[in-house]
Parts: structure tokens; sequence; C-alpha cells
């Protein structure tokens, strides 16, 4: 009966009840990209570092991974200090570097990782083999394509390059086994990997037995967080991050994008609430006399304002309902924007799907529906029946 | 602590063994608690032995220009003179770039084709093509900017039709009996878009004055947040008369179509009769 009644009232002025639904679906549309936005940052980036399971990640002291050129020396000396905890499963050592090679007369530049492929968290094999031995290289596809090279090609491949007298320095001669996918490289990046004692080979006696950055995953059961202060206290020259601290410093990061994303979420939902409150209480107004009426033959003020209620909820999730499809268009067109950022991981998402976003978003509009009713409801509910009547009856 | 080192180009003749001065930016001297005069240790990795390090003075605390790149990057800048750096660094006679200022007069172009025929291992390049390339992330943010401005005027456009259809129709009843009192269709609708007028300009103004203080809040927040003097957040008179436009084609719009829809309904019908 209620949500016959509400459902009437409704009916009754199409175009506006239309464009209202439409307005609250914008801003159910833009609350789910900000909820998206606000979430889907940090777990995207928490994805793409658990994605091969590695807890904690030590880069040198007062860095973050890969932010500069330092290194952490006497790495089998730390290797040995890490296998002394029970609770480290899995230790890789990972140095970073330049390589420089040789392509039709070309010099073509790239990253490159020097890795022990057994226990490596840094690329997933495309095709072909992992660098089993020490001539051994794979690379992504965008350096392939740079190279014009083929799976079994040998490239001369070096550590250093002098512009001026064009000569190259730890040149050496590899094999390209494999076709890899970097997990944390960029759109536009040319990676390379090689095992660790090939690059430290080529680059010579300066980065001997020394990394760029370790990777260490704990047994299951164990502390992350544990592990981390023991490696502190135990290794003084490094700095430990694990999946959490890594987040928070993201998070410190892209706080703009955060806030932005709190603070347009906030003016939808607050623009959503003020269309509804304003529809249904014109409406409320409007059907001043027939809610006197009802009143006068006995209605409840329960019966009253629960149509009124409804009649503001019904807004919002229809607007909601729209505004979530809508949402996910928009959104993976702003994903498309971000994306494009450069030097940032292919894999990270700004906006990510995650059914607990949708969830909050739907939640938030339907409450907000609920509170726009109530001004309106208690308008109806405290009608003084015979001064509407008359007023009513008069017009 | 990330020490992002960069040079001045500057060689200052100091008296033999006395420590040299180097400038930090504000943020740097505020986290490590340094000011003028201070002795620290400079060295260019983590492991460095005491004996190899240098002793310098702090001789100036910068505060940051307004470089778009430098923000929300958590580096740290120490300038310093450039022979002390590359000694640090083992760097040898090299730098990562020269900047060349050229005479009102020259003519950019051919000097950099000069340069380019004579250099051998390096390029010379104009300076607005660098920044171009550099600026990649801000027409990334910009881009994004966009795309959430236009979903917000979607979303205030419809709020706005919204609320001026509303607005009219709740004038049923007044529309009525100026129809019945002999009032032309075109005096009644004149009136409604005049008041539709009057009111998306009063909102205009509203708006102009929240968005105002709002931007305010949001360059000290941003400023603050960042340590830079940058302004997040600018309104410029482009900006007012395209919201104040907007609002007036909306608000005049959607009071010519309730109002011309309510005109041609018979005002006994208005009255619910």
């Amino acid at each position: 009966m209620r949500a016959t009644l509400a459902q009437a009232s409704l009916i009754r002025h199409r175009a506006r009840t239309i464009l209202a639904v439409l307005g609250v679906a914008v801003a159910a549309a833009m609350l789910l990209d900000m909820v998206m936005l606000a979430t889907g940052m940090r777990e995207s980036f928490r994805e793409l570092l658990l994605v091969r399971g590695f807890d904690i990640r030590l880069a040198p002291k007062g860095t973050l991974p890969f932010d500069t050129d330092a290194t952490i020396p006497h790495v089998s000396a730390i290797t040995a200090v890490l296998r002394g905890n029970p609770d480290v499963r899995d230790i890789s050592a990972v140095l970073g570097g330049s390589l420089h090679i040789e392509a039709d007369g070309r010099d073509v530049s790239a990253a490159v990782l020097g890795i022990d492929p057994k226990v490596q968290g840094d690329y997933e094999l495309v095709a072909g083999r992992d660098v089993a031995s020490a001539d051994a290289i794979v690379v992504n596809e965008y350096l392939l394509r740079e190279l014009g090279a083929k799976l079994g090609d040998t490239l001369t491949v070096a550590t250093g390059f002098d512009a001026q007298t064009r000569t190259y320095a730890g040149q050496k001669k590899l094999v390209l086994t494999g076709i890899a996918r970097f997990i944390y490289g960029a759109a536009e990046q040319s990676s390379a990997a090689v095992r660790r004692e090939t690059l430290e080979a080529m680059e010579g006696q300066k980065r001997r037995d020394r990394a760029s950055l370790f990777m260490v995953k704990v047994r299951q059961g164990a502390n992350p967080d544990s592990v981390r202060k023991w490696i502190e206290g135990h290794i003084p020259n490094v700095t430990a991050i694990s999946i959490a601290t890594a987040i928070a410093q993201v998070d410190q990061r892209l706080s703009y994008f955060r806030q932005l994303a709190f603070i347009l979420g906030a003016v939808s939902l607050f623009v959503g609430f003020l269309l509804v409150t304003t529809l249904v209480t014109v409406s409320v107004n409007e059907r001043a006399g027939e809610i006197a009426v009802m009143r006068a033959i006995g209605v409840s003020r329960l019966h009253v304002v629960e149509q009124v209620i409804i009649e503001g909820i019904a807004i919002s999730l229809a607007g909601a309902l729209f505004g979530l499809g809508l949402g996910l268009i928009t959104a993976r067109y702003l994903n498309s924007i971000l994306s494009e950022f450069p030097g940032l991981p292919m894999a990270i998402d700004f906006f990510l799907f995650q059914p607990r976003a949708a969830w909050s978003a739907l939640g938030l509009l339907v409450a907000s529906g609920i509170g726009a009713g109530i001004y309106p409801a208690w308008r109806a509910a405290s009608l003084p029946i015979a001064e509407s009547l008359r007023r009513e009856a008069i017009a | 602590m990330l020490l992002t080192v960069l040079s001045f180009a500057l060689l200052i003749q100091t008296p033999q063994g006395a420590p040299r001065t180097i400038a930090i930016d504000e943020a740097f001297a505020s986290q490590a608690h340094l000011k003028v005069g201070d002795r620290v240790t400079l060295s260019a990795r983590p492991d460095t032995p005491a004996d190899s390090a240098e002793v310098v003075i702090v001789g100036a605390i910068a505060r940051r220009g307004a470089d778009p790149s430098e923000v929300a990057r958590g580096d740290y800048v120490v300038r310093m003179h450039l022979d002390q750096l590359q000694r640090i660094a083992g760097y040898g006679d090299r730098v990562d770039r020269f900047a060349i200022a050229t005479r009102p007069s020259a003519d950019v172009g051919r000097t950099l084709e000069q340069i380019n025929h004579v250099a051998f291992g390096f390029r010379a390049y104009r300076s607005k093509d660098i920044a171009v390339e550099t600026s990649r992330t801000f027409q990334v943010v910009s881009r994004f900017h966009r795309a959430i401005g236009i979903i917000t005027i979607v979303a205030s456009s419809i709020f706005l039709l919204c609320i001026m259809v509303l607005k009219v129709e709740e004038r049923r009843r007044d529309i009525a009996a100026l129809r019945l009192m002999g009032i032309s269709r075109l005096s009644v609708v004149r009136s409604i878009v005049i008041e539709a007028g009057l009111v998306a300009v009063l909102g205009s103004v509203l708006g102009i004055v929240i968005g105002w203080v709002v931007s305010l809040v949001v360059n000290w927040h941003y400023q603050a947040l960042y340590r830079t003097p940058l302004y997040f957040s600018i309104i410029t008179p482009s900006i007012v008369a395209f919201a104040v436009a907007l609002s007036l084609v909306l608000g005049i719009g959607a009071g010519l179509v309730a109002s011309a829809r309510l005109a041609r309904t018979p005002p006994l019908a208005l009255f619910g009769r």
C-alpha cells in the first residue's frame, strides 16, 4: 500500500522524477568512482607487491627500492644473516643497472635486473626459457621491438657507454633466451634480466657482491612485521619495508588523489541528498491536501512517514542502480587517463572495482535516500489536518 | 634518507682545508634539525668510511621554487659546489647537463644547430622542448581534472535543471490565477524566465564566492602539505564567465521549458479541476 502510493506519487510527475533519477545517477556514478579511487589504488598496489609472495623488501638505508643508484654491500653476508631467522623462507637479491645494446648501429638502452632465476619476483616469463646460464638474457616485448630481435639471437650487451668516444664498457655477448613481462615495469620501458653474477661480472669490481634490493618471503603463519623489525635490528645498513609500510609510503605520495576522492565523493553524496530532499519536499507540499485527507480518515502518522521515505529511497535506489553502471564506464575512462602516468607499473589500477566499493556506494546512497526523506516526512506527518483541509478547500 | 644532489656550476676559492658551504632546502633542514652554520658530513654512498667523507657547513637554507616537477616527491635537495660533488661522487670532470642562456637577440634555432653540428657525444635541446617531455605527469593530471570537471558539469547541469523545473512547477496556482485574470501566455512565460534568470545569477554569485573560499582552502592545504608556493586552484575570469554562462543558459532554458508547458495548460487544469 505504502509502496503503491509512493509509486503513484512519483509517476504523477514523470519528467521531474526522471530528472531527479538522472541527477542521482550521475552523483552515484561519481560516488562509486571516488570510492573506487580511494580504495583501488592501495589495493592494486598491495596486489602488485604480493603477486610473487614476497612480504618484505630491503633497500639501502634511507631509500626506497630503486629510487636511487645506491646499493647494499656484502650480499653473501646479509643472505647468511637472513637465513639465521627461521621465519625467512626465500631471499631474492636483485642488482639493478642499465644496459646498452648495439642494434643495427644504434645504441639501445634498457633497465636491467641481475637476479637469481630460482627465487626472482620481478617478472613472469611469457615465452622461451629463463636465464638458466651466465650468457642468457630475457627481455620484455617493448625492448624486443626496439631491438628488432628474436629468441635465440645473440646480443652484444654492455653496462657502460661513453657517448663521446662511442665506446662500450663491460661488454659481453648474451643469448636472448626468453621474453618476460616485468611486473613493476612501466608500459613504455625497455627492461631486461640476466643472472646477478653476470651483471656483477659486467659491472666490474665496484659492484661485486652488491644488491640494489633484497626481497624476502616469510614462512606461512609468521608475522612479516616482526621479521621486518628483526631485520632492521640485525642489518643496520638497510631499510626493511613491509607491504604495510610500502602502502603507507605510497599513500603519502598519492595522498592528493585520496583527498580528491574524499572531497568529490562527499560533494556527490551531498548533491544527491539535496536533490532527493528538494524533490520529495516539493512533492509533499503539493500533496498537503491529499495527506491531510489521509490523516483525517485515520491513516497513521507512521504510515505517512513511511510513504514519504519510500519515495526518497525509490529515487535514490533507481538513480544508484543506473549510476553504478555509469560509474563503471566512467571509472574505466578515468583509469585509462591516469594509467598514462610516466613510469607507473602497468599493473597498477587507480580505479579498481571491488564488490565492497559498490556495496559501500550503494549503502551510502540508500542511507542518504533515507536521510533525504526525513525532513519532508516530518513535514508531512506534522501537517495540521483541519487547517490543511480548509486551505485545500479554499484553493 | 633520500638525497638528490644538484650542483651549481660555481667555483669559489676557499682557504686550503677550510670546510666549504652547501645550501639545503627547507624541508631537509626541518627534518634533520639543521640550521645555518651547522657542520655536516657528506658522502655519495651510505657505507663510505668516515675519513673519506667531506665535512661541509650549511651556508644557506633555501625555499623551493614553484616547480611542479618537485610536487609529491619526497626528495631533499642539497646544492653544493660542482668540483666538490664531482670529487665526492667520483664523477671526474663530467656534468649531467649544461644550461645555456642565449642573448635576447640570438636566434635560438640557429644556435642549437651550430652546437649540434660540432657536438661530440651530446646533444642540445631547446628548454621548452624538454619542458614538454618532462611535463607529461602534469598533462595526465590535467586531463584527469578535465574529465572530472566534465562529469561535475553534467551532474550540476542536471541538478540545476531539476531545481528550476521544480521551482516553476511550484507556481502552478499563481500561473493559473494570472491566466484567469487575463494576463497573456507570453507575459507569464517572460516573467518566469526573468525570475529564472535572476535566480541563476544569484546562484552563480553565491557559487563563485563559495568556489573562491574553497580555492583559498585548497591552496592553503596543499601548499602546506607539499611545502611549495605553487597554486593548486586558480579562479580565472574565463572560469567565472563559463560558470555564470552555463548557469544562465541552464536556468533560463529550464524556466522557459517549464513555463511554456504550464502556460499551455488550461488554467483550471492547473488548479486541479
